[in-house]
């Protein structure tokens, strides 16, 4: 088990900079999860974590000493791919073994029935990986991870290839696993639902930096750029441009006052946070979406569409429907030109109409 | 809250008389079929009967000439029970069909047995057995210690095939990975040289490369033909291989190695096996070409240096006094067999190759 230090880590490719000097401290123990979308450097800086890319600056430090000229085979870490990278030809058992056969350990066969048991494969090891299915072969996957009492778990993207309940079960096994082991544990995804439910901490990454990191209610809540404000959140979160002048973001007859003097602003407001009210933001539905236990209403304003989410299964409006919407000015969140969250700023409504 | 569609689609009166469809659809089916299985009978028939006339008269020429009446008497046999056995075939269920497959060899054998039984014999295989079959056919001062046992020359073709075989796959397993999983500088200038390569008939290289391999000082021995095919074969079979480790994935060479493996004992544990399939199809092909080979073992040598089984059956056929066909036809059946039990083991891996990637 142990404790990881990126410090300024980059990866660039001739001209293209994958990823752009980042700092991050991981805790022995702590289930971290680099979230960001393809093509962000999570990916790359995983590989550089295995070993199989080499950095092209900065440091990667497991217990404080540098790893980065350590080969991969000798940095004791275990993986598991998104498609599972079983070796075809061999067994289950074998395909657990395959980790230890480089290790001189005399049980090395009762080691691999133990952690298969934990994973819930011990019926299956004598089976080939084509003779499994997808859960199995991820549970598989994740007990030849785990065989060598690794110092550092990856998880790429591991669940993105099971079906959604099945998607479920293993958030919660997965979890349950590392806690037991007690193992640090880096999970890269793009499922910001699969960041936020298992992390303890959730490493937002874009274009090859961090733009926060947090836990899953701070990223939500609190996004610190624009970025991470629309990238958290399903739905996504409503954005609205303008430039202010004297306080004020003015689109057609209505008003948004804000709390900064000048310059270009958006706003950010969560599709729940917006209330139908007596009075407020004059709207129009245009497009109802039930989802089962929430329903999805999109409403054209003054500030072009906004999606407003209610917790109703049968829909409050139909397409056409006229209606005023309202919110709580605490919870607004204003981003300043440069795409950095202007901190303590919140926005209002000045000139609203009756529904 | 939902809207009421305001239209609604309506079917016709009576609806699509499906009995009529399903009749026509069944009709042009089977009318199809029935035109597929004559039209590949048809272009078969040139390519089958050659080689039932060589197994038929490799057994029964008795003159040396190229009496076909057994031929047709066989035909004659083989042709009704075949289609007997079609239109059975069609008529039975699965669970006869095997007893109706013996039924239709057991009918055939006895026919044949009985009608031809007594044109069977093995004397045009003597050469197997006689080291000196030309001698003693044409006499000691025609062909006096020229022309060696057939043998002699079917362990050359074995060394030639055999060898280059070794060396095409070991060269292009390797050379592909390679060009598979590195990049380095000039490599799809190289990729693209492979393919060019190709282009070129290599029969334009044979006197230049004749005149390299009499200049080494290969000329006369079986290592410049063994050489020379595996060079020119090397572009094509390292193409070939480069596309299934194309299709082995990163992540399991990437996981090897993460969890302990060095590069090369990844390769062998977990990559090799992956295309092993490419392996055993371009190893089976380069014995075929190698044991097939003509040209160059002809044109590498000045005498009687070497023989392989190509050159002696064109011996075995070159004579003034007329040709015995009934010993080429059995040289040829000899000469046939390494390459068909080849084949029918490999089956099942050469069906499963596509150029360019390996099917799962």
């Amino acid at each position: 088990m142990a404790q990881v230090v990126l410090k300024a880590l980059s990866k660039s490719w001739d001209s293209v900079v994958a990823v752009d000097a980042i700092d991050l401290t991981i805790e022995d123990g702590e289930f971290a999860a680099i979230l960001g979308p393809s093509g962000c450097g999570k990916s790359t800086t995983l590989l550089m974590l295995t070993g199989v890319y080499m950095p092209t600056g900065g440091d990667i430090l497991f217990d404080g000493a540098r790893v980065n000229d350590v080969e991969s085979r000798h940095r004791n870490i275990g993986i598991v791919f998104q498609s599972y990278a079983l070796y075809p030809n061999m067994t289950a058992l074998q395909n657990i073994m395959f980790p230890l056969r480089f290790q001189k350990i005399p049980d090395a066969e009762v080691r691999a029935r133990e952690i298969a048991d934990l994973v819930q494969v011990g019926e299956l090891l004598n089976r080939k990986p084509s003779q499994l299915s997808g859960g199995q072969q991820q549970r598989v996957a994740l007990a030849r991870a785990l065989v060598k009492r690794p110092n550092l778990l990856l998880l790429d993207e591991p669940l993105s290839n099971l079906d959604a309940t099945l998607r479920l079960t293993m958030r919660a096994e997965i979890r349950r696993i590392t806690r037991e082991l007690g193992v640090t544990t880096i999970l890269v995804t793009h499922d910001q639902l699969e960041a936020t439910t298992m992390a303890d901490r959730v490493i937002c990454m874009n274009a090859g930096r961090i733009e926060q990191v947090g836990t899953a209610e701070d990223l939500y809540l609190r996004p610190q750029t624009l970025f991470v404000a629309g990238f958290i959140g399903s739905p996504p979160i409503n954005l609205i441009a303008g430039t202010v002048q004297d306080f004020i973001l003015k689109a057609g007859s209505t008003s948004l006052q804000v709390s900064c003097a000048t310059g270009e602003v958006t706003v950010g407001l969560r599709p729940e946070m917006l209330i139908p009210s007596e009075h407020g933001l004059a709207a129009r539905v245009i497009h109802v979406e039930p989802m089962g236990r929430e329903t999805l209403t999109t409403v054209d304003t003054d500030f072009g569409p906004l999606r407003l989410l209610e917790a109703v299964a049968r829909p409050n409006w139909k397409v056409g429907d006229r209606l005023a919407l309202a919110f709580k000015r605490e919870d607004s969140i204003l981003f300043g030109s440069d795409a950095q969250r202007i901190d303590g700023a919140m926005a209002d409504l000045v000139g609203s109409v009756d529904a | 809250m939902v809207d009421v569609p305001t239209q609604t689609f309506r079917t016709t009166e009576t609806g699509p008389d499906w009995d009529r469809l399903a009749a026509t659809s069944r009709r042009d089916r089977r009318l199809k079929i029935s035109a597929l299985t004559v039209f590949l009978v048809a272009v078969s028939i040139p390519i089958v009967l050659p080689y039932f006339w060589m197994v038929m008269i490799a057994f029964t020429a008795r003159t040396g000439g190229a009496d076909a009446d057994t031929l047709w008497t066989a035909c004659a046999i083989l042709v009704p029970v075949t289609l007997a056995y079609v239109v059975g075939y069609q008529a039975l269920s699965a669970r006869y069909r095997t007893l109706g497959l013996i039924a239709a060899i057991l009918i055939a054998g006895a026919l044949l047995w009985f009608f031809l039984g007594d044109d069977l014999h093995l004397n045009n295989f003597r050469f197997m057995i006689n080291p000196n079959i030309v001698e003693d056919i044409r006499g000691a001062a025609t062909a006096g210690g020229q022309f060696p046992w057939v043998w002699t020359a079917f362990g050359n073709s074995l060394i030639l095939a055999g060898t280059q075989t070794v060396i095409v796959v070991t060269v292009s397993t390797l050379a592909a990975y390679y060009l598979s999983r590195f990049s380095f500088r000039g490599r799809s200038a190289f990729l693209q040289s492979l393919l060019v390569l190709q282009a070129f008939p290599a029969i334009t290289l044979v006197i230049p490369i004749f005149l390299i391999v009499f200049w080494v000082g290969l000329l006369n021995t079986l290592y410049a033909p063994i050489l020379v095919l595996t060079a020119l074969e090397l572009p094509f079979f390292i193409f070939i291989m480069k596309g299934f480790f194309d299709a082995v994935p990163w992540d399991i060479e990437m996981s090897a190695m993460t969890d302990g493996a060095s590069r090369r004992q990844a390769f062998w544990m977990v990559v090799l096996p992956q295309v092993r399939i490419g392996m055993i199809a371009i190893g089976v092909f380069s014995f075929i070409k190698g044991w097939e080979e003509y040209i160059f073992v002809t044109a590498l040598r000045t005498g009687n240096s070497y023989w392989v089984m190509s050159t002696y059956l064109y011996y075995v056929r070159e004579d003034v006094m007329g040709v015995d066909y009934g010993m080429v036809a059995a040289v040829s059946l000899l000469y046939v067999m390494p390459s068909l039990v080849l084949y029918l083991f490999c089956q099942k891996y050469l069906t499963q190759m596509t150029i360019g990637g390996v099917k799962g």
